[in-house]
């Protein structure tokens, strides 16, 4: 399947939410915004997010609900919203994520892992392939943060994650602290694993919060970003320049002043990942 | 690498075991049950109680009286509403706080903030048609809470004493 070549570039960029708007207005540096697209109608933006297009940000609607990793196809009217708010933000790409979010007409209400099998592979390229049919623009699949693993797993993530984006030629949404999470929780180097992820394919970067919780990582997004997710940044700009690393912070929204010093300690630790490449 | 045609060959029944699969799991992360075989019972408790704080704190937001009357209890009194019952299936949080306020209504009779923000839930729920509900308050004086949605005029109240006050 041809690929798509990455060829944007989006800069720093944060998660749009209603609560953070007055912040994100008056943070200068930022590139993009993401918008989750279930969030927002495809005729009537939100003031804030209209304010940022006029700005000459750029805006990546975020899917939530098209539960690519479920047993069903993709259902059209969310394809077709998903569509429709992706020309209305004028995005270079949209993304979603490798999950699934009901099963048997019940709803989660979150990202649920799928088995990394080769069956779940071959129904999720084709979920893959009729959303990209429906879609405007390029589509960037994210992996997520998983508390409880499949028992049968054939390969491990990266590898999984591969074999679906060379085969949909999706690209990805490398998200390091689901990477973070999965590596604490389940029990592997984080930073093995993220060299074997096509990072070839990078559409861009999330980063979010965390907190420890009896042991176990939970991706809160509700928290500050911990040091071992700001050093995956540094360990992974060493590697490559990705075209755009993005925050996410969902809860418990901090002063302005907080937001603004996490989105320059982001920055500062992917430069200072750059200027220590190799061969830079 | 595998072609990308191959996926178009994966048949119904593979979808509907893999359906069947998921379903279980998803069953027993929202009840708080079993996992099926093979999973990690602590990782299973963990995901699903991680479910169940997420949507705990999605109805928090939406139903800011009803979780400051219930403080610290509303955490563990959401949890086991949560097991014994699905989201439903539109009206987000507002829908399912409206549900969770219902369930607890004979063990834990709501405050007066509650008992208001449980009729003017109900009246923004109702997107069609008229409503028009009802509650009575006992604070600063008993008196009763009366909700009305109309067509095309949006949402009104009005409260009545229960008694007319004495003249002079």
């Amino acid at each position: 399947m041809p690929t798509t070549p990455v060829r944007w570039q989006l800069g720093q960029g944060a998660a749009w939410r209603p609560q953070l708007d007055g912040a994100l207005a008056r943070a200068r540096e930022l590139g993009f915004i993401e918008v989750i697209a279930e969030a927002i109608g495809a005729h009537d933006l939100p003031a804030g997010v209209a304010a940022a297009i006029e700005r000459g940000l750029q805006v990546v609607p975020h899917g939530v609900s098209l539960s690519l990793g479920g047993a069903e196809r993709p259902d059209d009217r969310r394809l077709e919203h998903l569509a429709s708010v992706a020309e209305r933000v004028n995005a270079p790409l949209v993304s979603e994520h490798i999950a699934f979010v009901r099963a048997d007409g019940r709803e989660s209400g979150h990202l649920l892992p799928v088995p990394r099998t080769r069956e779940a592979l071959d129904i999720l390229s084709e979920n893959v392939a009729i959303a990209q049919a429906a879609l405007p623009v390029p589509l960037a699949l994210e992996h997520v943060a998983a508390l409880v693993q499949w028992p049968d797993a054939e390969m491990d993530e990266a590898t999984f994650v591969t074999q679906l984006v060379e085969r949909t030629g999706a690209l990805l949404l490398l998200d390091l602290s689901n990477l973070y999470a999965n590596a604490h929780n389940h029990g592997y180097d984080a930073l093995e694993s993220l060299v074997r992820f096509p990072l070839e394919r990078i559409a861009y970067v999330h980063v979010g919060g965390g907190r420890m919780r009896d042991g176990v990582y939970h991706d809160t997004h509700a928290d500050p970003v911990v040091p071992g997710v700001l050093h995956l940044v540094e360990e992974l700009f060493a590697l490559t320049d990705a075209p755009g690393v993005l925050l996410e912070r969902d809860d418990d929204f901090p002063p302005e002043a907080e937001l603004l010093a996490e989105l320059h300690a982001i920055a500062d630790a992917a430069r200072r990942g750059s200027e220590h490449r190799v061969g830079a | 690498m595998p072609r990308g045609g191959e996926a178009s060959t994966v048949s119904a029944p593979d979808r509907e075991a893999y359906a069947a699969r998921q379903a279980q799991l998803l069953d027993a992360l929202l009840r708080g049950g079993e996992p099926p075989a093979g999973f990690d019972a602590a990782q299973a408790a963990a995901a699903g109680s991680s479910l169940r704080r997420k949507r705990a704190r999605a109805v928090a937001q939406a139903w800011p009286a009803l979780a400051l009357q219930l403080g610290d209890t509303f955490g563990p009194c959401f949890d086991a509403f949560a097991r014994a019952a699905d989201a439903p299936a539109s009206g987000g949080p507002l829908a399912d706080g409206l549900a969770f306020a219902r369930s607890l209504r004979h063990a834990t009779p709501l405050d007066d903030d509650a008992r208001v923000e449980l009729l003017l839930t109900r009246a923004a729920l109702r997107r069609r048609g008229i409503f028009v509900g009802a509650a009575w308050l006992r604070r600063p004086r008993r008196r009763l809470l009366v909700v009305a949605r109309l067509p095309g005029l949006g949402v009104m109240h009005c409260s009545v004493p229960r008694r007319r006050p004495r003249p002079g």
